[in-house]
């Protein structure tokens, strides 16, 4: 089910995409909620990337949130040239193995 | 020891999951097993099945961390958050994560904790793997497991003080008495 929204954009960024839908063939609504889906998609990944980044979330937290998996997760990582959350100084304080 | 989803995954990419699961007690709480090792990853990726299968042998153990709850100062996720309670419960045992707010979780109950990278170089320095295997797999916990070029140089630099001790100790015992 469709629900109606409003939202105020940019005269040249509506000229634009009123000029590419109809070049496309494209019906304007089915296409206008398809990119909102896109970016909304993408966007919310960046997001929630950041905040691991950030230590404001964990690794699960991110996968449960995006419906990731943890390998998902480290793929997704290796796609963005982003890294794991730990810091050196984690790596310096780490225990031993015990004996 | 008491481990959370993201060490197990690294350790098993760095085909090493086998010697610490036979030189340790590794214990997951049941919710880290359904995380990486469901019915569904276990067909997908090998890792959840090399899990799947040391879980059945055994030589990963399964534990409940009881009805406690933690009053965290901050919030993770069911596995993590199970994993250091268990640690906790079973005396403070070593927590095995490779999650920066896990580790800061860790530090706040002063539970010991370590990191995959920390584990290699320990493994070595116990003589427990070769120089070539430790290298090669602090190498692929930088491209596969995400690990940050600063500390694999360090954790690498940290490998190579170990080889020379362990030369230097070598050629004191060759040295004849005078």
């Amino acid at each position: 089910m469709t629900k109606p929204t409003t939202i105020r954009i940019p005269e040249d960024l509506l000229n634009e995409i009123e000029r590419f839908v109809q070049e496309s063939n494209l019906d304007r609504s089915t296409y206008l909620r398809e990119v909102l889906r896109k970016g909304f998609s993408l966007d919310k990944q960046d997001r929630l990337l950041l905040k691991y980044v950030r230590k404001e979330l964990s690794q699960m937290e991110v996968c449960k949130e995006l419906k990731w998996n943890p390998w998902e997760f480290l793929s997704q990582l290796k796609t963005r040239n982003m890294f794991l959350n730990v810091e050196l100084e984690d790596w310096l304080d780490a225990s031993e193995l015990p004996s | 020891m008491v481990a959370d989803s993201s060490s197990l995954i690294l350790l098993a990419k760095c085909s090493l999951l086998e010697i610490v699961c036979d030189l340790f007690d590794v214990i997951v709480p049941k919710s880290v097993n359904i995380e990486v090792a469901s019915e569904d990853l276990v067909k997908n990726y090998p890792d959840a099945a090399l899990i799947s299968d040391l879980t059945s042998k055994g030589a990963i153990n399964v534990q409940s961390p009881g009805s406690n709850k933690l009053t965290l100062p901050i919030s993770l996720h069911k596995g993590e958050e199970d994993a250091l309670l268990l640690a906790i419960k079973l005396g403070r045992s070593l927590f095995v994560t490779d999650d920066g707010k896990a580790i800061k979780a860790a530090r706040f109950f002063k539970v010991p904790f370590i990191i995959t990278p920390k584990i290699i170089v320990e493994l070595f320095r116990t003589q427990k793997i070769s120089f070539k295997k430790t290298r090669e797999s602090l190498e692929k916990l930088g491209k596969i497991g995400r690990y940050s070029s600063e500390i694999i140089a360090d954790a690498l630099v940290s490998l190579m003080e170990e080889k020379n001790d362990k030369t230097n100790n070598n050629k004191d015992t060759r040295r004849p008495f005078k």
